[in-house]
Parts: C-alpha cells; structure tokens; sequence
C-alpha cells in the first residue's frame, strides 16, 4: 500500500526515473520556435491530412500529389477506410471520412491516433506496444506547450514513434537539432475537452451553429480550416458559389450540392435532386442544408434581401429543397395489427374506443368496422374479457 | 369474433397509393387490406421489396432532372 501511495505521488509530481511529464531539453531552443509557429506547423500538418481526405469531392486538389501528407498517413488513411482506392485507381472519400471530417479537431485527432495504433498492434514485427504507445500520448498530452523536450530520455520504441507523430503534427522536431522536441497544441490538447464522435448530421449542425455564433473556436486549430461566415452565394437557379478555402466547408458543401469548380479561394456547383438525395442519405436534413446555407449566407446576400425586402436565401430554392426531401420520404409506415370482422357495431365502437384509450390507435374507419392498432395484446385481453362477460 | 392481422399499415400520397396497388395487381402478394385513398396494410415481410419496387417504379417515370444545366 504504502509503495502504491509512494509511487504515484512520484508519477504525479514527474519524480523518479519514470518521466510522467517528459524530460525537457537542456539545449538551447532556437528563437523562432514559438507557440505562433508551432500553432502553424500544426495547422498545416493537420489540413494538410484534411487536404487529402477531402480532395477526392469533386475536384482536384490544386496542390498536387507532391504536397500534402506523407506516405504513411495516406497509407493509414486509406487502411482506417477514411478514403478508399476506386477501381479506376484515383481516391475517393468515404462516409467515414465525411463523418471524420465533421469531427472536432480533437475528436479528429484521435481518430487517426487510434488508427495508427490498431494497425501498428495488428503489424508485430514492429515491436510497439499499443499499451506503451498509448500512455506515451497521454504523456505527452501533459507536455506543455512551447516547451523543448529531451528524444534521448524516451526509450527507443518511444522514438521510434517520434517520425509518425511529426507526420501528424503532434510533435515538431527542428531539423537541425534532432535530440529535442516540441509538442504542438494537437498533442497538448489531446486529452481535454474530448466530445464524443459527431455522427454526419450533429458535424453539419455543430458547423451551422459555429457559423451563426460567427466565433472560431471549432477545436483547438479552428478545426479543419477556418469556418468563415458568410462565404456562400445561391441562386434562384440552385448555383452555389462559395468564396473559401477552408477543406472542412468545403466537404460540408460537397455533401449536399455538386461542385464542379475549383478556384484557389472559391468553389462553384449546384443543388440538385440527385445531390439532396444523396446528402439525405447521408442523414442530413432538408432543415439542416436550409439553416447551413442560411447561417453561411454571403454577405452580399443579405444586402440584396435588406434591399429588396426579400428572404435571404432563394424562396424557390428552400422550398425545393424541402420538396427534395419529401420525394424520399413517401410512405409512412407503422407496424401493428389490422382489426376487423367485428359482429356489430357496438362491439367494434368498443374495442376501438378502448384502443384508442391506451393509446395504441392509429387509424380507424367506423363505416367499415375496421382500425389499426400499434400493439394488440391488450385489445386481445379486452376482448376475451368481453366474450366472458357476455 | 373479430380478428387481428398482423401487418404494417402504410400511409401515402393517393398517387403512390396506385402504384403500390398496381404492384401488387401482378400477384396479389403486398396487399392484405385495401384501406381507403391513402392507406393499405401490407404483408411484414414484403414491406421491404415493395420499397424497392416502389423506388424502381418512380425511377421509371421520373424524367431524369435537369442535370445538364449549362455551367
């Protein structure tokens, strides 16, 4: 007991031999790595694999095969299924991938971390152990921000880990000094604030209300790019034009409309039947699409709406939408039980009175002597206890 | 004695009310209870294949949208 006691207040104070909150470097650290640049090295690190993700939507990246993320992480990519290899060799995302998208930074983070650590543990001749691998990222989760850190005090299947994680942009390790690192607010932040996994429609819904707060704070790095408010231009004739940069927006827009043009700071497309549906399919609403147009509406949008007196967004194109939507919803269905073949009228009024007590009706047609019920086992109990009576 | 059949009760439009009904007029396997204009009690188990039939039929009839649409 007292050695249990013992040993975790030295892993709580970092005292020991056991390092819990890493070994800072003893080297000089150069003056231009400050929480500024390690804020950008991240951020592009991190669009960079939002980048690939995301390039398969419609158009083609403009940055070419030879940026983006390294090798390994298209590889870990492709084998977590975020994008997946067509047949005709090009990669396309997936609707896993849309889902990770939508995820907070944090969330998104992860995502990959655990990625990477299901294929490493399933991959022996690495040697890594998911376990240590594991607590080294909550290690380095209590690293502080900004702070040189010492590669010669990990062991060497923790430094073996240290290229993959520069790959993600968890750690950033100056090129001409090797022995030291630096934990980027990806790797710090890993451990707070953790929200459970968004599902596509709660990412479309969290991105619509980042939009009407009109603040940045969409994770740690402002998510996948920045969420600019007010980009977005739609037409009477369902063309969409948005002014921005930002992969995750653009990969919002791409599910629910078909974009076709690429410009360094603009994308081009249209809202079609075809387009709705598949969003729709996806499990997104025609309320969902409507609020997110409305909520990202271009500013020169509402100028013209305050002008004219008009609505924002195109009457014609909300309710279309919303038309789009009813087309793939065109039958209601409810399973339960058809009641007929009553002997007389009182009989049916009853039974179907009683139904409609407990609250089990869902149609009836009195002319007919008919109703439907959702659940039977009372009617039935009624109904015996009727017969018996009589 | 009344009775109770059990089926799933489907609520739609008149127009794809029709078309169900004329599904099922090819072998009489949908349908168990022709309800009114916009309702009909359906077999369980055949509530699936009638979506799909459904889907293949509107697809049929459907004129492809506009999606040329010059750019």
């Amino acid at each position: 007991m007292s050695n249990f006691k013992k040993s975790l207040r030295l892993a709580l104070t970092g005292g020991g031999n056991h390092n819990s909150f890493g070994v800072p470097s003893s080297l000089l650290v150069p003056p231009e790595i400050d929480l500024a640049f390690l804020d950008r090295y991240a951020r592009k690190k991190w669009e960079d694999v939002l980048h690939f993700v995301v390039s398969s939507v419609g158009y083609k990246s403009s940055l070419g095969d030879g940026s983006g993320p390294n090798k390994g992480v298209k590889e870990l990519l492709i084998a977590g299924r975020l994008v997946d290899r067509r047949p005709n060799g090009s990669l396309g995302i997936t609707q896993a991938g849309f889902t990770f998208l939508l995820q907070e930074a944090n969330a998104q983070v992860w995502t990959l971390l655990l990625l990477w650590l299901e294929v490493l543990g399933n991959n022996k001749s690495s040697g890594l152990d998911p376990v240590d691998m594991l607590s080294f990222l909550f290690m380095l989760a209590s690293l502080e921000l900004g702070r040189a850190y010492d590669t010669n005090a990990l062991t060497e299947e923790r430094r073996n880990m240290l290229p993959s994680l520069v790959d993600f942009g968890l750690i950033y390790i100056p090129q001409h000094k090797r022995s030291m690192f630096f934990p980027t607010r990806l790797a710090t932040t890993l451990t707070s604030g953790g929200n459970s996994l968004r599902t596509i429609s709660e990412g479309v819904t969290a991105a619509t209300q980042s939009a009407q707060t009109s603040q940045q704070s969409l994770g740690p790095l402002g998510g996948g790019g920045e969420q600019q408010a007010g980009s977005v231009v739609i037409e009477t004739n369902y063309r969409l034009y948005a002014y921005t940069q930002s992969a995750l927006q653009i990969a919002v827009l791409a599910l629910f409309a078909k974009l076709n043009m690429r410009f360094p700071d603009m994308v081009a497309g249209r809202l079609s039947r075809a387009s709705i549906r598949q969003a729709i399919n996806f499990g997104i609403t025609a309320d969902q699409i409507i609020s997110y147009l409305a909520a990202h509406a271009h500013e020169q949008m509402h100028r013209t709406a305050a002008l004219t007196n008009k609505p924002v967004l195109p009457p014609t194109v909300v309710d279309q939408i919303r038309l789009w939507q009813l087309e793939n919803e065109r039958m209601k269905t409810t399973s339960g039980f058809l009641f007929r073949d009553f002997t007389d009228d009182k009989d049916y009024l009853d039974t179907a009175r009683f139904s409609e007590e407990i609250g089990v009706l869902v149609w009836k047609n009195d002319h007919a002597r008919m109703f439907f019920a959702n659940k039977h086992e009372q009617i039935k109990d009624f109904l015996k206890t009727r017969k018996r009576a009589e | 004695m009344p009775r109770a059949i059990r089926g799933v009760l489907i609520e739609c439009d008149p127009s794809i009310k029709s078309i169900i009904v004329n599904i099922d007029s090819v072998n009489h396997d949908f349908i168990i209870e022709d309800l009114d204009e916009e309702r009909v009690v359906v077999k369980e188990n055949m509530v699936h294949l009638l979506k799909q039939k459904l889907e293949d039929r509107l697809k049929e009839n459907l004129p492809p949208v506009d999606e040329s649409g010059s750019e």
